[in-house]
């Protein structure tokens, strides 16, 4: 059962996301912010730290890529980004204390971190013009803002039901 | 870290970049059409997204509703001094539509530009890291969608199809950067003025209508139209209202800011026009119509 509930959950996201993107970019004071959910990835990065590396690498693959052939048209940008993210958390991890405010922090600084890629990626190929100083106002500030309320919200379900898993699958491999 | 680069993934990770490069560009070059893999995976996934995004549009719909019946008081007050002018303006049009089918008939002129089937659809997605403007609606190629048509909203023209799979098709709003979407445009009000929507202005969040004749007069708060001539989309579709006007770089001809009548913000349900007229080589689209014949074309 909760087995299906780890895949089933990033399912969930991988959905989810666009829906919450039709609400976006708020207009406030005749000026757009954007806000950007990505829900996946943290819930990934949450995998990578509390339950499996390799599981939650291939899952950012997968997901990467229908990502990048449904939304972007251009393959290999998010299906490189996602396994990317997990490795980076997966090694930082074995640093630090796998506490739940630590690991929210982590979370939290390599969103900004695929934020900011994409940022150059975009930038780089001429597809958007945007200064930093704009970036860094309209986009990165309220991302960040809308996704820590969602990392605060479920951070603590993630870390149970991925715990559960894990050490669900240690007792199966003593036997 | 001497472990992390060991010899083997090394190589594995220098493989790894060279494929992701290559994979990169060669998506990049080739955005207008998608393989069949691609298509694939866009059905599916576009049908996993509108199981999704019915029921919460369903949702926000109840909210509305509410929001609505809120403010019905106000609204009726304010509708019913319009309703005189409207019933007015509506003997005035159907006299107007009248006389035009009759004219029609007598120079024998059945077709004509602003003819279209309108094909209603639900928007399934909006490209959630928006670094491009782009929505994803439920209808393709099997309902009679093809790449460049014009998509609209109640309120106005949104933005176009660039993007067809047997059961979903992107559209690619007005608001993009992208230098090559061009729009034909007119400014119908006493003698008709053309001019083309090249770009969008990001700060002021307004469109830009570029290469008016500088002989003719525009307005600010004139209503900028679709002038059908660009050979693809219909004609009289509504753009917007002008906000200011000036010379371009050159000093040769006019420009001219437009402020969108539709809101690009939330989209939920959109109308793709189908113009019954043949569509032509043109202007509206970044592919010429010979291109799509072909369906192999450069994007250029």
């Amino acid at each position: 059962m909760i087995r299906i509930l780890v895949i089933a959950i990033s399912v969930l996201l991988f959905y989810l996301e666009p829906i919450f993107g039709l609400f976006s970019p708020i207009e406030l004071n005749n000026d757009f912010y954007v806000l950007v959910p990505r829900f996946l990835i943290i819930y990934l990065i949450f995998v990578a730290i509390y339950y499996d590396r390799k599981r939650a690498m291939l899952y950012g693959l997968l997901f990467g890529l229908l990502y990048d052939v449904f939304f972007i048209d251009i393959i290999g940008l998010y299906s490189f980004i996602y396994p990317l993210m997990c490795l980076v958390a997966s090694f930082t991890v074995k640093y630090i204390h796998q506490h739940l405010i630590v690991s929210t922090i982590l979370t939290l600084l390599l969103v900004a971190t695929v934020e900011l890629l994409l940022f150059l990626f975009y930038t780089f190929i001429g597809i958007k013009t945007m200064t930093f100083t704009y970036f860094y106002q309209h986009n990165l500030i309220p991302t960040m803002m809308a996704n820590v309320v969602f990392l605060l919200m479920f951070g603590w379900a993630f870390k149970y039901i991925l715990l559960n898993r894990f050490n669900q699958r240690a007792l199966l491999l003593q036997k | 870290m001497p472990q992390f680069f060991s010899n083997k993934r090394l190589i594995l990770l220098l493989v790894g970049m060279i494929f992701l490069v290559a994979l990169i560009s060669f998506s990049l070059r080739d955005r207008n059409h998608a393989s069949l893999p691609e298509q694939l995976i866009k059905d599916v996934v576009g049908f996993g997204q509108s199981m999704f995004s019915k029921p919460t549009q369903y949702i926000t719909g109840v909210f509305d509703n509410v929001e609505s019946l809120l403010n019905t008081y106000d609204e009726n007050k304010r509708l019913k001094v319009r309703l005189e002018d409207y019933v007015t303006l509506q003997a005035s049009v159907n006299d107007l539509r009248l006389e035009n089918d009759e004219l029609r008939k007598i120079v024998e002129k059945e077709e004509d530009l602003r003819d279209y089937n309108p094909i209603q659809s639900t928007v399934i997605a909006r490209n959630p890291d928006q670094w491009e403007e782009k929505i994803i609606i439920d209808k393709g190629e099997i309902h009679g969608i093809e790449i460049n048509m014009a998509v609209m909203t109640a309120q106005g023209l949104i933005g176009k199809v660039i993007l067809t799979t047997p059961y979903t098709s992107t559209v690619e709003l007005l608001s993009t950067q992208n230098p090559n979407y061009r729009v034909s445009a007119v400014i119908a009000e006493g003698k008709e003025v053309f001019g083309l929507i090249e770009g969008y202005d990001d700060k002021r969040k307004e469109l830009i209508l570029k290469r008016i004749d500088s002989e003719y007069e525009v307005k600010v708060g004139q209503k900028v139209t679709t002038s059908g001539l660009g050979g693809i989309f219909p004609k009289g579709i509504l753009i917007g209202e002008v906000t200011e006007v000036t010379t371009d770089d050159y000093g040769l001809t006019k420009l001219a800011y437009v402020k969108p009548a539709a809101s690009f913000s939330i989209l939920d349900h959109v109308i793709i026009s189908k113009r019954t007229i043949t569509p032509v080589d043109g202007t509206d689209g970044e592919n010429t119509e010979a291109d799509l014949k072909k369906g192999e074309g450069d994007g250029s």
